[in-house]
């Protein structure tokens, strides 16, 4: 079985927002939809892209990026009330099928992974008069969630994520996970990693090497 | 036994919306509430509010829902918190009719009908909480076609639908075998599938939360039991202020031995539910960790007006349901809204606070799209109440309520929802 999933590095992760920006762009994302975000890590109590810690001894710099972890053991699968959310059967990815869904919200608040699903709450509006990124992306839809696909379009023919593609640091990787082969799997043999809220038993099949 | 053994010999008014066979009656039983022009005004007023929350809808449906104060990091608002509260409230009429005929045990005089009509209402205005709520109400047959029969959200809509059907089955049943139509036995069996179905919405509809393990203050065992348990105090209080009100406007008679012993079942239903909140606050706060974080956001936290509301009004709803020299009626009106209200805020409390508490505490980009109060930092937003309706969504849930009222006093004018004893 193919289970595909992203490891990303979170020594080499700079905080630059390019793989943010790629993702939007690539996807054709409305105005002020964000399917991966970047969280900041130990920002202290300055915030969002802050350092924390104190100077020179315990200055901390950290981001978690952060978008669907594509879990083993999805919980919005499991309450989608249509089966609008799923489980992709040959890739392991938990895919949304905007024509299903009828916005009722179960998934954003089982998903404990608090806003990495977004809902259109207007039209989708966008800031250029034509459309963005592939023209494999799915059309955005009012009133329906939506999320990353795992770059969906990309992956099936085999390309990489987007987010992945423009990474400065190259912190990001991604591949079969069920392939002790592949460069996940042995990226994960070899280092320590951690994955989101473990205590929740998702199974995410996104890993932080730490 | 009860009324509806000796229904018989009452059997003459119809399931009939004609005016002029109503009148007939009139000449046999008293229609003053019938013809009463306050019912119809309020007939009147709750038609116009029902029409006013249409347009509103139909606002939110064009102008899109970022017209809410729903936001993706707090996906649910107002609407959700109105349909766990109105699927509660819609509890308590369904049982106090239908435990004394499914047990076999003497019954509150005569009010089963009114007690389960309004628990229909309440049926239709929770079912109509959902549909606002909804982004995409126009493929809701959907849930017929693709039923995902693994979601608590799908349970709940089989099972409010069945409830809502069964409750007026019940109330036909109940209307038939005063007319000697259907044996008490049907009757009977009728009411014990209603009582079991009663308890399975509560559950059902406690699961929808309870199952997600995402949220620290929904996932617990307890919440089914507790959901029965408030339900049972918000209906009884309900079906209480309601008889007490009809008696007073003269539409029936109730023997005030019958509103007394209402009022002690409230009062033991509401020490059950306190004692559940309390086992509650013990096993989150014991062991410390998030669980206290739980804790501390409902006793002091932004939460606490509604929680200590809700300790402190059904409190004092209990003291006044079981001291005999303060069951005077205005006290225990008083005493059905302080429950009722004290109810509503524990729905606020389980609603906002599920959201209120992230699993990612973590700082972001935020835009309007994020979370209600984006305009400062992420601690910011969290600082007071994470989310705050919008007039729309006021005006919304207004409308579907009134609906509720509208079909109850629909009810009360064209139905024989009349005590028959006499």
């Amino acid at each position: 079985m193919t289970r595909y999933g992203m490891v990303i590095d979170t020594k080499k992760c700079i905080g630059c927002h390019v793989c943010a920006m790629a993702c939007k762009t690539e996807n054709n994302l409305p105005n002020d939809v964000w399917w991966n975000r970047i969280l900041t890590d130990n920002g202290g109590e300055m915030g969002f892209d802050m350092v924390g810690g104190s100077y020179p001894d315990d200055l901390q710099f950290g981001y978690v990026p952060v978008a669907c972890q594509h879990c083993e053991n999805p919980a919005c699968v499991k309450v989608c009330p249509v089966g609008a959310t799923y489980k992709d059967p040959e890739t392991g990815v938990v895919r949304q099928d905007y024509d299903k869904c009828i916005g009722c919200r179960m998934c954003m608040s089982a998903c404990p992974y608090n806003g990495v699903r977004s809902f259109n709450w207007e039209e989708p509006a966008f800031h250029m008069d034509y459309a963005m990124g592939s023209k494999d992306a799915p059309e955005h839809q009012r009133h329906v969630v939506e999320k990353c696909t795992f770059c969906y379009h990309r992956t099936s023919q085999g390309i990489e994520p987007a987010c992945m593609h423009l990474c400065v640091g190259r912190a990001r990787f991604w591949g079969d996970l069920d392939d002790p082969t592949s460069e996940v799997s042995q990226l994960l043999a070899e280092r320590s990693h951690k994955r989101l809220l473990e205590e929740r038993g998702t199974e995410p099949s996104t890993y932080y090497l730490v | 036994m009860s009324e509806y053994m000796q229904g018989g010999a009452l059997a003459n008014d119809d399931l009939d919306f004609s005016a002029p066979r109503g009148r007939d009656h009139a000449a046999e039983r008293s229609t003053a509430a019938v013809k009463s022009p306050a019912l119809n005004v309020a007939i009147g007023v709750s038609a116009v509010a029902v029409l006013a929350g249409l347009a509103l809808w139909f606002m939110q449906l064009t102008g899109g829902m970022v017209q809410t104060a729903m936001r993706n990091l707090d996906s649910w608002g107002l609407y959700i918190t109105g349909f766990m509260f109105f699927v509660g409230l819609s509890a308590g009429g369904l049982i106090i009719s239908s435990v004394p005929k499914a047990l076999g045990i003497r019954g509150f005089g005569g009010i089963s009908k009114v007690a389960v009509f309004s628990s229909i209402a309440c049926t239709v205005v929770a079912i109509g909480l959902v549909v606002v709520d909804m982004g995409q109400p126009f493929r809701v047959w959907e849930l017929f076609v693709y039923s995902n029969l693994g979601s608590p959200l799908m349970w709940d809509i089989i099972v409010l639908a069945t409830y809502l059907i069964l409750s007026c089955v019940y109330l036909w049943a109940q209307i038939q075998t005063e007319r000697g139509k259907v044996s008490a036995v049907a009757l009977r069996i009728v009411s014990v599938i209603a009582l079991v179905t009663a308890v399975l919405v509560h559950s059902v509809t406690a699961w929808i939360f309870g199952l997600q393990q995402g949220h620290e203050m929904w996932h617990t065992a307890l919440l089914a039991p507790w959901f029965v348990s408030s339900a049972l105090v918000c209906g009884t209080a309900l079906v209480m202020a309601v008889v007490i009100g009809l008696r007073r406007a003269g539409y029936l008679e109730v023997e005030q031995e019958n509103v007394v012993r209402l009022a002690k079942l409230l009062g033991a239903f509401v020490l059950v539910d306190l004692y559940f909140f309390g086992c509650d606050l013990l096993t989150e706060g014991f062991p410390g960790g998030a669980g206290a974080e739980v804790v501390a956001l409902l006793t002091q936290g932004p939460l606490a007006p509604y929680f200590w509301f809700e300790i402190i009004g059904c409190a004092a709803c209990a003291v006044i349901c079981l001291t005999p020299a303060l069951r005077r009626n205005g006290l225990l009106v008083a005493a059905s809204l302080l429950a009722i209200a004290g109810i509503f805020c524990k729905r606020v409390q389980l609603l906002v606070g599920g959201f209120q508490i992230t699993n990612l505490d973590l700082p972001f980009a935020m835009n309007s799209m994020s979370v209600t109060y984006a305009d400062g930092t992420l601690a910011d937003a969290y600082a007071n109440l994470v989310y705050w309706p919008t007039p729309l969504e006021f005006g919304v849930t207004l409308g579907v309520v009134a609906l509720g009222f509208l079909i109850f006093f629909l009810g009360l004018k064209f139905l024989p929802l009349r005590p028959t004893e006499k």
